[in-house]
């Protein structure tokens, strides 16, 4: 027998993709490989249940700044910072940052990453049907001409 | 293949993905959007001299139905008893209505025309209601208050999902319990086998209110995401959510 769970509040600026940070610190490893998959967490919605009260907070679409986990690699801590705007993400920034050549290399790869997620690639949109005024300004439009 | 067309006044957009067969393909989807025009003709209760319409005003008897007509009839009236009658296409004082059903029915049939002939990697959306087959698609849900911006995005290999709502045509879905307007819910999808389940399960869900989304989990093979008047989400275990970052 399914039971349905509640999951989260959505707010007025409630969206997917929900990209959050869980500031704290971090304890892990001195590779410099684990270091993306810590600094971009990303909960889905299910996470978000089980997470921080963040998710309820009334958000109106008002800026956000949080401050990712400081993870300590061999070549020094990376910290990051990200600011949302709702829940988009508007920019992305270093708190911390080793002066070695290969990780100052390695950052800017690390935020593409981040914003690319952001902007959560899909297929097509379902949703309460559409009329055909409506579908010129909508995203399943969007898509359409871009596979044309 | 890309093609969109805008039939029984929605847009219905066809991507088909096989490798080969183009111009079989084309025929094929020539054939789908005929299909569904012919649905509309038959079956459309704004056109007086469909069969709905002819039947509505006694000009046909029961007997003398299309074997489909009387398939979704007999749809109708399975969900109508088991929402305990707050789906219901017989709406006092209203012709009789049967698109809720007539929709997932048809363009479910749309996709077994697509297999049928030979196709195993496409997406067909009618106007927001779903069937994909060959994925991984990534299938985005709109967000009930943003038009531009999606509530989630969920994972789908081969099965339909369907959402119902009030943001695009008002408050056009009635709780037939009580002849007003289901305002309980902002939004409600499911996910399922068929768009057959799928679109008549969440329209009929959706006017049950929020006692609905309980109903639509507890249908076998049926997932559910639904968003309340509060804001609050709700969705099965079950409701395949994407994984984010790829």
């Amino acid at each position: 027998m399914k039971r349905v769970i509640p999951v989260l509040v959505l707010s007025v600026a409630g969206l997917i993709p929900v990209w959050r940070y869980e500031p704290s610190i971090g304890t892990t490893t001195s590779s410099t490989s684990t270091a993306t998959p810590e600094v971009v967490s990303t909960p889905t919605p299910t996470a978000t249940s089980s997470s921080s009260s963040s998710s309820s907070t009334p958000s109106t679409s008002s800026k956000k700044v949080v401050q990712g986990t400081a993870i300590n690699t061999s070549k020094g801590t990376v910290q990051v910072q990200v600011t949302f705007e709702g829940d988009k993400i508007s920019s992305v920034s270093m708190l911390q940052q080793p002066d070695h050549p290969q990780t100052t290399a390695a950052v800017p790869v690390l935020i593409e990453e981040t914003l690319k997620a952001q902007s959560s690639k899909i297929d097509t949109v379902s949703g309460a049907t559409i009329t055909s005024d409506a579908y010129v300004q909508s995203l399943q439009a969007a898509i359409d001409a871009k596979g044309a | 293949m890309n093609r969109v067309e805008h039939v029984m006044g929605f847009p219905v957009s066809l991507r088909i993905d096989d490798e080969g067969g183009g111009s079989r393909m084309g025929e094929t989807a020539d054939a789908l959007f005929a299909w569904l025009r012919e649905v509309d003709a038959r079956f459309s209760p704004f056109r007086p001299d469909s069969e709905v319409c002819r039947y509505d005003r006694g000009e046909l008897r029961l007997p003398q139905l299309s074997a489909d007509l009387t398939e979704v009839l007999d749809l109708c009236e399975q969900y109508r008893i088991a929402t305990g009658g707050a789906f219901d296409v017989r709406l006092p004082g209203r012709p009789l209505d049967p698109c809720a059903v007539v929709k997932g029915w048809s363009v479910q049939r749309a996709a077994e025309l697509l297999a049928a002939a030979g196709a195993r990697r496409f997406i067909l959306n009618a106007g927001g209601d779903v069937v994909v087959s060959g994925g991984p698609w990534r299938v985005g849900v709109r967000h009930p208050e943003h038009a531009d911006q999606l509530c989630t995005v969920l994972e789908l290999t081969d099965g339909a999902v369907a959402t119902s709502a009030r943001y695009e045509r008002g408050d056009h879905i009635v709780d037939g319990r009580t002849g007003r307007p289901a305002t309980g819910l902002l939004s409600l999808s499911v996910v399922a086998a068929s768009l057959t389940e799928a679109d008549a399960t969440a329209t009929a869900a959706f006017a049950m209110g929020p006692e609905g989304v309980d109903w639509a989990a507890a249908r076998p093979g049926c997932e559910v995401f639904a968003v309340d008047a509060e804001r609050r989400v709700r969705r099965t275990a079950g409701f395949p959510v994407a994984t984010v970052a790829a």
